[in-house]
């Protein structure tokens, strides 16, 4: 049971924020495919503008099938709100651009996707918004790397593609004492697996395009407001959030933390981040990502038994050089795991095979079964080489802070037969196997100094 | 905006206008162990309509400094204070639930100066149960959960919310987990004269009442309704006893009829 609703997940998943009373009485979430919504008169438009009545404007800022896929996110997290977005990284960016101006600073772990550390460490620089990189479970580095203008620390929850266990309780702990809200993208756990507000975190980010959706047809995000950060509190570091709680000009200088309370960020996000950048989610992919949510939590365990016994599976395959999964004994935050992570933490591994980047390149090209693809979380089974796609634009050193090896494989096991997953990895490490002992001969020729 | 009533910090929301003592004064009472956010939208357009908006978190809940008042007596004694402080001579009263007991109590001794009362999930008496009193004070967050369930009705039990995308039952564990639950409920369960102090209110009442409301059953409402003088209306509405927040919409209709029809 979450703080937001007294039904359990499974139940929030299918029913929350809707109910079948409409004049047809559609049972299924409806699609709104509207662009606005009639006034009844000049005074209801403006009440509704002037937010003296709820109710919906216009599909850039909210829309009744996008509502009902946030209220039930909302409530799988158990926060007071949710934003949906376009997609994971317009997620991520309103988030960060709706606490920070220019001058300010963000706090990240440094083992995160690698277009979020571009974003972070490129793009808002250009804007005056600076980030300082550290490793996320290095406590006391997060502490001190915390300035003045510090106005959020960010992490994932599990790590991609290193995957890397945030400690929430200890980050929250951090984040209270230097009042400082902790942003945890938690893709790769969705609600199923946790819940990062239940342990401190103020923040939950998702891409909805993952797990979620399930399906791999429909780009979308959200921004969970856990409503449990008090933006406005005195505080030792006097640190102060003027996007929540100072008067905002555009909106008869409102205070969005006096008028709205919990739900203060949310609200400003719709106010402003809807309204100017637009990144909307549309109504048809927000009935896709609902059709995946609502199969959620049968999946997720599928997607983990099948994600463990894979690992183990790969351990003992001869042809595999290293295998990384938070369920392995001699993975670094395997305790941490256990305790955050009770159900699993996710079904993304990754893998080197003997023989290097080419024998790992071999083994992804003789995969059938298997897709090569820039995604995870889909029920199918997928993989990818980050080093050359996904994070191929970080240095060589963030690679390294961010725990990618030049012949990691990652990937994102499906609900398929696992029979039917193993025997695909089995031919493809054949032909890995092939290209390793070729490459040692190569290897040892050369050394004898012969062709 | 803040002021210092009794030497502690009290915010008053005013309904995102600069409060303005020539104009018609509304005054908006939340319920135990809420804020002034039960009537964020109600607020707003009494404010942006020709009135002035008096939304004050009582003292100890929310943005209001101070220890919570132990009785329904103290918090209409503190809200006359507050009126004086603000120079209000006259004005509506407007109460939900317990804020309902202290628009009761308020009214009945400052009659000459108040316009109107509306009364929103609201009876003479409002009886606590022996089991949430006791969680209040050594549970919080089981007696806000208990609250909550019995609070709200079927439709936001099911997640619905009249501001797209928000979950008010989360927003109402927030708040309430950090107000003073306790000293209202006792408060609330100590008031034995609401009867007596509907009796001597000269002025317009209206009622608003919830058909499915757990926490102060219609019929005590309706009861209230009989025991006031000058009862103009009573609407019962198809929703919980979260009023103001369940119903925004047709709760502000039921008010604007009412407070924009008086002389």
């Amino acid at each position: 049971m979450s703080k937001s609703s007294f039904f359990d997940p499974q139940t929030i998943a299918l029913h929350t924020g809707y109910q079948p009373e409409s004049e047809h009485g559609s049972r299924a979430v409806p699609i709104y495919q509207t662009t606005s919504y009639a006034f009844q008169d000049v005074s209801h438009g403006a009440a509704l503008f002037n937010v003296e009545r709820g109710g919906h404007i216009y599909s850039r800022m909210t829309n009744p099938t996008v509502a009902v896929l946030e209220q039930r996110v909302a409530a799988l997290e158990g926060g007071v709100a949710c934003v949906c977005t376009a997609s994971g990284m317009s997620a991520l960016f309103t988030t960060f651009v709706s606490l920070c101006s220019a001058g300010d600073h963000i706090v990240s772990a440094s083992q995160i996707y690698g277009s979020t550390a571009t974003l972070l460490g490129h793009t808002l620089k250009r804007f005056g918004i600076e980030t300082t990189f550290v490793d996320v479970n290095d406590h006391a580095a997060i502490n001190d790397a915390i300035q003045e203008n510090t106005k959020l620390i960010f992490c994932e929850s599990i790590g991609n593609p290193a995957l890397d266990i945030a400690d929430i309780p200890a980050l929250a702990a951090i984040g209270k004492d230097r009042h400082v809200p902790i942003v945890v993208d938690a893709t790769f756990a969705t609600p199923a697996l946790h819940n990062p507000i239940a342990h401190g975190a103020n923040i939950v980010v998702h891409s909805l395009t993952k797990w979620i959706g399930g399906s791999g047809n429909s780009i979308g995000g959200a921004i969970v407001d856990g409503g449990n950060f008090k933006w406005g509190a005195s505080n030792k570091d006097n640190r102060e959030f003027p996007t929540v709680c100072e008067p905002y000009a555009p909106f008869h200088g409102i205070s969005f933390y006096e008028e709205f309370g919990p739900s203060a960020f949310s609200m400003r996000i719709r106010a402003e981040s809807m309204r100017d950048f637009g990144a909307t989610l549309s109504p048809q992919n927000a009935f896709n990502l609902l059709q995946g949510l609502e199969s959620l939590a049968l999946r997720m365990p599928k997607h983990v038994e099948n994600a463990e016994a894979l690992v183990q599976w790969l351990l003992n395959h001869e042809a595999v050089g290293w295998v990384n999964h938070p369920s392995m004994d001699n993975h670094p935050n395997k305790e941490i795991a256990k305790t955050l992570f009770p159900n699993g933490a996710g079904s993304i591994l990754s893998f080197g095979v003997k023989g290097g980047r080419e024998a790992g390149a071999a083994f992804m090209d003789s995969l059938q079964l298997a897709t090569n693809l820039a995604n995870v979380g889909d029920s199918r089974t997928l993989v990818l080489h980050p080093g050359s796609t996904t994070h191929s634009r970080m240095d060589a050193q963030a690679m390294k802070n961010a725990g990618i090896s030049e012949d990691l494989i990652r990937v994102s096991v499906g609900i398929e037969s696992l029979r039917d997953i193993k025997n695909d990895f089995s031919q493809g490490l054949r032909a890995a196997q092939k290209v390793a002992e070729k490459s040692a001969v190569d290897s040892a020729l050369t050394k004898k100094g012969g062709v | 905006m803040y002021l210092s009533v009794n030497g502690d910090k009290t915010y008053i929301a005013t309904g995102g206008k600069v409060f303005d003592k020539s104009l018609p004064t509304v005054v908006f009472l939340h319920g135990s162990g809420l804020d002034h956010r039960s009537w964020a939208l109600q607020t707003r357009w009494f404010a942006f309509h020709g009135y002035s908006v008096i939304a004050p978190d009582f003292p100890g809940h929310s943005l209001s400094e101070g220890e919570a008042l132990n009785s329904i007596e103290a918090m209409a004694d503190w809200l006359w204070q507050l009126l004086d402080e603000m120079g209000v001579e006259k004005c509506s009263l407007v109460g939900h639930s317990q804020g309902g007991l202290v628009v009761l109590e308020a009214a009945a001794n400052k009659p000459d100066r108040v316009r109107s009362v509306s009364l929103v999930g609201c009876a003479a008496v409002i009886g606590v149960n022996d089991y949430l009193l006791t969680t209040s004070q050594t549970d919080r967050p089981s007696a806000v959960d208990a609250m909550l369930m019995w609070g709200f009705g079927e439709a936001y039990q099911f997640g619905r919310s009249n501001i797209p995308g928000q979950a008010p039952i989360g927003i109402g564990y927030q708040i309430m987990c950090d107000n003073p639950l306790f000293q209202d409920l006792s408060a609330c369960q100590s008031y034995i004269t609401g009867d007596q102090a509907a009796a001597k209110i000269t002025a317009p009442a209206q009622l608003i009442l919830a058909k499915k409301d757990k926490m102060t059953p219609l019929k005590f409402g309706l009861a209230l309704a009989e025991s006031l003088p000058n009862t103009v209306s009573t609407a019962v509405l198809e929703v919980g006893h979260m009023i103001p927040m369940e119903a925004p919409e047709k709760c502000l209709t039921e008010l604007q009829k009412f407070i924009t029809g008086l002389e």
